[in-house]
């Protein structure tokens, strides 16, 4: 990438760049020539004399089209019939100025540049020509593939990024189910209760569904999110769940990508606390520090599965299970879309339950989500 | 004649819509006593022992499927063996079991027409109990068990690796066994138990994880908490109360054999 920070103006980093990417097929080229022009077209004073003067016209006829072609269209694609017309002119002059070149370069008189002893020149002229024609199209073919294939990539990273949003965000139905089953119960046994909690419900799945087809949330919404869904649960578990939101209010409006917390909290309840005959508190707290985003999920639970390792990826071939998935889910957002520093930690939490922290630089959220890019993900 | 029931629901207002909605239509059945875990249901199962039981199946303790094969161990011969209703949110997997074992079950949220059939379908269930025997009653509660228990141990898409040696803690030190030398594996709170001929050691996993990896027609699971090498039994034997417990080689103890795993032992 180029930096930003360079004072060197960008045309000519592309130029350069360019140059340097066309130097090795262009060396090839010219030898082709040197040996066509002495072993087919039979002219010249000989194979090394032919080489030289090949390499002159070659290498000329490169940067002088390369040149002229950045110069006048930039980045974007020249207009055909304008570029035959350039490599026209341009051709003929590398010829020229390349065999001045290389007869200075062979320490020959400028005599033997005279007509008398140039009766060749036309057809070095045409030849160079067309070489540099095809050269063009041969290098402009390979770049539109790179582009192409950069851009499928591109494509294809954003459609398995929003397919795992998607497949994060699902509501899980034994969730739903029991939901609705509760709040059958309440409708005549407590029907103000039962009004609280379907308010809550939808909240619950407002907020879910608008996370699956949105870029980026702010942490206060994703912390709404988290307040209903363990609203839902601790009027389902009774007295058996208790919990704690920690969000200092200036981190309120800090934007991140949706669903990277929820499901850890769904986690904390669904593998540690439902579970637990006593039930238990859970935690979720977010915290600034070193410029890092510190994001915790804590729970008193039955705590982490003793023989799986959660840190680490499955096995290869081993089958993808629920929490397991969930987790390599989020850690391949994380470091998508805030780079190698990113990371997503699953430990003990003492004295019992399970802790699961995210951790994200501070400068790559920023980037990440900066106003003008919030917007929607691509349609697919 | 009044009929007593059991409702294990981990869920407090689901448990008590359940026992509301349950007196409603069928008005013989005494209140249902509440259990709100599934060791809580087992204890209180077969202290009240109860003529029908409604079970959650995702409940903290035991599921609900663990409670009735629990239980269908422990129950004494005194009393029909309940009739078992299971009640879920939502398990594609679980209803599919218990459509193949003809098992009664109820969706939540809870409908009352529905209801009012599975109530339907105990009432004539508890009227010809009477006119079978106890044995017979307990034997198709058992069959019911034995096709939902392999159902509950979902089979993963590529089977583990066989277990060919085991890595034991024995104080500080490890010791590797050959599997082929375990006379038997019992699960204890958190760790299994490997018995070979010349004593004992632990091993950190569940017995749960342990049996994909073993050979089935090498090592039988024949309780809860027991899996044995068959070719270390030497014999299967009956006491007066009907218990079957098997004889090994190379170990004085006996192991006794569940009810589910009976017809392991039966003999050609």
């Amino acid at each position: 990438m180029i930096s930003p920070d360079t004072s060197v103006p960008p045309r000519l980093i592309l130029l350069l760049r360019e140059l340097a990417r066309a130097l090795l097929p262009t060396l090839l080229i010219n030898l082709m020539c040197a040996l066509a022009v002495t072993y087919l077209l039979r002219i010249g004073d000989g194979f090394y004399e032919n080489l030289q003067i090949s390499m002159c016209i070659g290498l000329l006829a490169m940067l002088l089209i390369n040149g002229a072609r950045l110069l006048i269209w930039g980045d974007d694609e020249p207009n055909k019939l304008g570029f035959a017309v350039l490599l026209a002119v341009l051709a003929p002059l590398a010829v020229l100025l390349g065999r001045v070149l290389a007869t200075l370069l062979l320490g020959q008189p400028i005599v033997s540049l005279m007509p008398e002893h140039s009766d060749n020149i036309i057809a070095v002229m045409v030849l160079t020509f067309l070489v540099c024609f095809g050269a063009t199209v041969f290098f402009w073919n390979r770049q539109k593939m790179a582009t192409l294939q950069a851009h499928a990539s591109e494509v294809e990273k954003h459609a398995v990024l929003a397919q795992l949003q998607t497949l994060q965000a699902q509501i899980e139905p034994h969730m739903l189910f029991n939901t609705l089953a509760t709040l059958q119960s309440l409708i005549s046994t407590d029907p103000l209760q039962a009004e609280l909690m379907l308010n809550q419900l939808v909240q619950y799945l407002r907020t879910t569904l608008s996370a699956s087809r949105a870029d980026s949330c702010s942490l206060q919404q994703e912390f709404d999110l988290i307040k209903a869904y363990l609203g839902l649960m601790s009027l389902r578990m009774g007295l058996r769940l208790s919990y704690t939101l920690q969000l200092p209010s200036h981190l309120g409006r800090l934007r991140l990508a949706p669903m990277l917390l929820q499901p850890l909290v769904e986690n904390a309840i669904k593998h540690g606390l439902e579970p637990k005959v006593d039930g238990g508190n859970c935690t979720v707290r977010a915290a600034v520090h070193n410029d890092m985003l510190v994001l915790s999920v804590l729970d008193t639970g039955v705590g982490l599965p003793t023989s799986v390792s959660l840190n680490q990826p499955p096995a290869q071939k081993e089958p993808v299970i629920g929490m397991h998935f969930g987790l390599d889910n989020i850690r391949e957002r994380l470091s998508t879309l805030y780079g190698p520093l990113a990371e997503l930690i699953i430990t003990h939490n003492v004295p019992a339950g399970a802790m699961a922290q995210i951790t994200i630089p501070l400068k790559s959220l920023k980037n990440a989500h900066r106003s003008g890019k919030a917007g929607r993900s691509p349609e697919l | 004649m009044p009929v007593s029931a059991l409702i294990a629901e981990d869920e407090p207002l689901l448990a008590r819509a359940l026992q509301n909605t349950l007196q409603h239509c069928w008005p013989e059945l005494e209140t249902p006593r509440l259990a709100a875990n599934g060791l809580q249901a087992l204890e209180m199962a077969l202290e009240s022992l109860p003529d029908v039981l409604f079970l959650d199946i995702r409940m903290p303790g035991r599921n609900g499927l663990e409670v009735a094969r629990e239980l269908a161990e422990q129950w004494p011969d005194r009393r029909p063996f309940p009739l078992v209703v299971f009640v879920t949110a939502y398990d594609e997997h679980a209803l599919e079991a218990f459509e193949r074992a003809a098992v009664d079950y109820l969706l939540k949220p809870v409908n009352e027409e529905r209801l009012g059939k599975t109530v339907q379908r105990l009432r004539e269930l508890l009227a010809q109990r009477a006119a079978r025997s106890q044995e017979q009653h307990l034997e198709q509660a058992l069959a019911q068990l034995r096709q939902l228990v392999s159902a509950d141990s979902p089979v993963p898409a590529t089977p583990p690796a066989r277990l060919e040696i085991i890595r034991a803690a024995v104080g500080n030190r490890t010791r590797l066994i050959p599997v082929e030398e375990v006379i038997y594996f019992e699960a204890t709170d958190k760790y299994v138990n490997v018995v070979t001929a010349d004593g004992q050691a632990l091993i950190r996993t569940s017995l749960r994880e342990l049996i994909p990896q073993l050979d089935p027609g090498q090592f039988w699971q024949i309780h809860r908490g027991t899996v044995v090498q068959v070719r270390k039994v030497e014999a299967a034997v009956r006491d007066e109360a009907g218990k079957l417990s098997l004889q090994l080689h190379g170990r004085p103890e006996r192991l006794a054999v569940s009810r589910l795993f009976a017809p392991l032992f039966r003999q050609m």
